[in-house]
């Protein structure tokens, strides 16, 4: 059995080459992400920094760490998603020789073993080649993180050796998961199987995948309901949560969704190439399903990010418009406010300081849990005519003193008249609050009385009946801008940041997908030599092989560009609804640009491949395989 | 098994039906026939007549509709699958049309394939002497892609004869060779049953491959309708033009 192993090995290299790489990159992901993780949670804020830069780089750190975390739950959920959809593709392509095995005296138990012993085989191979490369990437993934200002500067991931187990443990345990369940199919091949085609690929969808796959659509629909319950900062990793669950049940639904998009693709291709496209589609479902799989991934990931941070910066824009009430925003580096009085047509100044300071997430004195927060401090009454102010509770102008007015982002829990402990520099231990505010996506979080604004910059909300002028003279005070240029400008920056994140969240898991989908072609095409030299001996040329499985391959596109918005566009409305109850903004962006671009990178990667390697297939004189069949 | 025991394998009033309601086909109607050890028989009869099909009940590798089929001592009917992979390993052989042999594994790793799945130590002489009939002891390392027809469907054959099972089926072994590769693995088949006492029931289309076996059954639409002993390849085309006839008659 052994001996097979290796034997089949030899042979059917692509398809096992392709099997490491999944396993190689996916370890490298996994383990990159970890470790990156790791060193941003164990991160000491260097000696000799000032107060507020020691606090700006705690912050750096923790903002680091929520991201790094949702990196690498997407990298282990890539990983194992691509890894077991190769794996169970590997087995389900070689039924045949699982058949004959089974005709030659072998039972089910050494099936399974042989199978699963690939598994572990590929699995360590992949782990080792996934520990090494995992270095590099780690380095990548660092400066990325610093050049896109999401981690402080000067951070980098450092190596542990513990690792080593926690990636050899991963590559070597998704491996043998992912063929678990194909080798218990495997085993149950019939050993006729090996002298007729039994219609096999008809029977896909087993009455375990459908249990398996409505539990994960209700998993997602209960997870998209929740994602508004929960709202406020939960939202977006519940989200991407909702993302995973509904790529694993389309992915387990993919098989019933082939038949539905061959039958459009044969009416399209009209005549013999379009029937045989069409009949390869239905005929290799499962192969369609695993290709499929990757460019799903992908789009719902991509779309779907893309969607959910566009819906969030395009709500927060549609806030601040609804509640700044002024004409001018002026910010200088200090106090300027009788030079903002002074200028030509102020009716009003709201003067706001920017207030860094850690809340107490609990009453109890004990076990106390310090929050780090951003509020401004302002005058209320001055705020309250610049900005549309709608407390919950309590009143706005009581802010005086010792006190504070929160949002639920700020913290949650208490009311009105409650005492909340803080730590704030040169302030009282604690405040008490005045007022709650509704939840907001721009912020700020919390609001101080103007007794806590400490020195340094300040931003001034102007309104005034001669703009122009008021702008003019105050173009010497600090940076000023009309409303309208300020909330662009802090879109422009909201959306830079954004797709910052997405960079350093999908980058690599996405690039990562894109060679899961090349390397299914290639294994999908690996085992089709004969098939393309009996469609040539039947009088088609290779052009036209070479066009059908073009064909084919499109449609698959289609499968997985489908199948993948249809799960994106699940998680951005789940978003949508969260935004709408936290800010009261209705609003869905759907990015349609980035679905084009997806679109195109997956269409021409996929074609690209497919050409390519049916070309290779090809290239033998079609006799010679037909005669050496089998 | 005993050797007093004359009968390797036996169907007993065997049906088998495909499919159901519009699509059912009744590929076997009450079939019992009796394979004697020693004994080289060929199954013969129009296509779609139910030849494969009665192998492929009589091997274990399909189910019954009705009635029994035994292989040696085993009642093959009602068998697990932990059952039959018994049986296939260590009571039958196989031998088809399509070589079905393993791409990746060499001539004589496929030979020795059925011995090493069953964990059992090849019989070296036994070995040299299948691999000496079968005239392959320079294509041992080529693997089935660098063979020829004749030559894959000999390695086919060899390795059914190394594992020395109960009985060896064959459907069309011959079926994709030239008559003088044919020629070839008909006689040491005969051989094999002549010399060594082998089992072998083969399915055939060709009058002359059949009169290579010592008996010659005759099926028609999921039926036994004749039988000849020691035939001629004469006899035979007789036998099958009378068979066709009334089909002919019927269209
Ligand atoms: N899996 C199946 N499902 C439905 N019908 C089947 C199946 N296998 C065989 N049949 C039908 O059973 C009948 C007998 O088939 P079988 O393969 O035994 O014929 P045969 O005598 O071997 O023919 P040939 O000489 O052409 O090989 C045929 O009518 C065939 O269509
Ligand atoms: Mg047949």
């Amino acid at each position: 059995m052994l001996l097979l192993a290796l034997r089949t090995f030899r042979d059917r290299w692509p398809v096992f080459v392709g099997a490491i790489v999944t396993v190689c990159l996916g370890v490298a992901l996994v383990q990159s992400s970890l470790l990156t993780l790791v060193s941003a949670a164990t991160a000491k804020v260097p000696p000799g920094l000032s107060a507020a830069e020691a606090r700006a780089t705690g912050d750096g750190y923790a903002a680091a760490i929520t991201l790094l975390g949702m990196t690498l739950g997407l990298a282990f959920f890539v990983a194992i998603f691509v890894v077991s959809s190769t794996f169970a593709f590997t087995v389900a392509q070689r039924r045949r020789d699982l058949a004959l095995l089974r005709m030659t005296g072998a039972g089910r138990g050494q099936v399974r073993t042989l199978l699963v012993g690939e598994a572990l085989l590929l699995g360590i191979i992949g782990s080792a080649l996934g520990i090494a490369l995992g270095l590099p990437v780690m380095r990548l993934q660092g400066t990325m993180l610093t050049t896109f200002e999401l981690a402080p500067p000067g951070f980098t991931g450092e190596w542990r050796s513990w690792i080593v187990y926690v990636s050899a443990g991963t590559g070597i345990g998704v491996a043998v998961l992912g063929v678990l369940t194909a080798s218990r199919r495997a085993s149950r091949v019939r050993p006729l199987e090996a002298l007729r085609d039994l219609g096999g690929a008809a029977r896909v969808m087993t009455a375990s995948r459908w249990v398996i796959g409505l539990i994960f659509l209700a998993g997602s629909i209960a997870l998209l309901i929740l994602v508004p319950a929960v709202g406020g900062e939960a939202a977006l990793p519940l989200s991407i949560n909702a993302t995973f669950t509904l790529v694993t049940a389309f992915a387990l639904f993919a098989p019933l969704v082939v038949p539905v998009v061959a039958a459009p693709f044969g009416a399209l291709f009209r005549g013999r190439l379009g029937v045989l496209a069409h009949a390869n589609l239905r005929n290799g479902v499962r192969r369609s399903a695993s290709t499929a799989a990757p460019i799903m991934v992908l789009v719902a990931f991509v779309v779907g990010m893309a969607g959910m941070t566009g819906t969030m910066s395009e709500a927060g824009r549609l806030e601040t418009v609804r509640d700044l009430r002024a004409d001018l925003v002026l910010d200088t580096p200090g106090s300027a406010l009788d030079r903002v009085v002074g200028a030509p047509g102020v009716t009003a100044v709201s003067e706001e300081a920017p207030v860094s300071f850690d809340i107490a997430e609990t009453g109890d004195p004990d076990g106390l849990e310090w929050e780090s927060t951003s509020g401004i401090a302002v005058d209320p009454a001055a705020y309250a005519v610049t900005h549309r102010v709608a407390p919950t509770a309590g009143d706005v102008a009581d802010l005086r003193g010792a006190t504070i007015a929160l949002t639920p982002s700020a913290a949650s829990g208490f009311r009105v008249g409650d005492l909340v402990p803080v730590r704030l520099a040169g302030g009282p231990a604690s405040l008490r609050v005045v007022a709650l505010l509704p939840d907001t996506l721009v912020g700020p979080a919390a609001l101080l009385p103007a007794d806590l604004m400490p020195d340094g910059p300040r931003r001034y909300v102007v309104r005034t009946s001669d703009p122009a002028a008021a702008g003019a003279a105050l173009a010497g005070v600090g940076q000023v801008s009309t409303t309208a240029q300020f909330i662009a400008e802090a879109n422009s920056e909201q959306q830079k940041i954004s797709t910052n994140i997405m960079v350093a969240l999908l980058g690599m898991a996405m690039v990562y997908t894109v060679i899961a989908m090349i390397n299914a072609v290639v294994i999908a095409a690996s085992d089709r030599r004969a098939e393309f030299a009996a469609a040539r001996v039947t009088g088609l040329t290779r052009g036209q092989v070479v066009a059908a499985a073009l064909a084919e391959s499109l449609a698959v596109v289609a499968i997985g560009v489908l199948l993948g918005a249809v799960s994106a566009i699940g998680t951005i409305f789940g978003m949508a609804s969260a935004v709408r109850d936290m800010v009261g903004v209705g609003v869905v962006t759907v990015p349609w640009s980035m679905i084009g671009a997806v679109v195109v990178l997956a269409t021409v990667v996929v074609g690209l491949t497919s050409v390519l390697t049916s070309l290779s297939a090809t290239r033998t004189p079609a006799i010679r395989l037909v005669a050496a069949r089998d | 098994m005993t050797a007093s025991d004359p009968v390797a394998a036996r169907a007993d009033d065997v049906w088998k039906v495909y499919g159901s309601g519009e699509a059912e086909v009744i590929a076997l109607r009450g079939v019992s026939v009796t394979f004697q050890r020693g004994v080289f028989t060929a199954i013969m009869g129009p296509s779609g007549s139910g030849k494969s099909t009665l192998m492929h009940c009589l091997a274990g590798l399909d189910s019954v509709t009705r009635g029994e089929v035994r292989i040696g001592e085993t009642t093959v009917t009602g068998l697990g699958d932990a059952g039959l992979t018994r049986l296939r390993r260590d009571k039958v052989g196989f031998i088809f049309q399509q070589f079905n042999l393993l791409p990746t594994l060499s001539a004589k790793e496929n030979i020795l394939l059925p011995l090493a799945i069953a964990g059992r130590k090849p019989d070296d002489a036994w070995f040299d002497t299948v691999i000496r009939t079968v005239g392959l002891q320079d294509r041992l390392e080529h693997r089935p892609a660098q063979l020829s027809g004749g030559q894959q469907q000999r390695v086919a054959c060899a390795r059914a004869l190394v594992a020395r099972p109960e009985v060896i089926f064959a459907d069309e072994p011959t079926g994709n060779l030239d008559s003088r590769s044919g020629a070839d693995v008909l006689g040491f088949l005969r051989d094999s049953v002549r010399q060594h006492g082998q089992t072998i029931v083969m399915v055939t289309h060709d009058p002359v491959a059949a009169s290579y076996a010592d008996r010659v059954i005759f099926l028609a639409d999921g039926a036994v309708v004749d039988e000849l002993h020691d035939p001629s390849p004469d006899m035979v085309l007789d036998r099958m033009k009378k068979l066709d006839a009334p089909a002919e008659v019927e269209r």
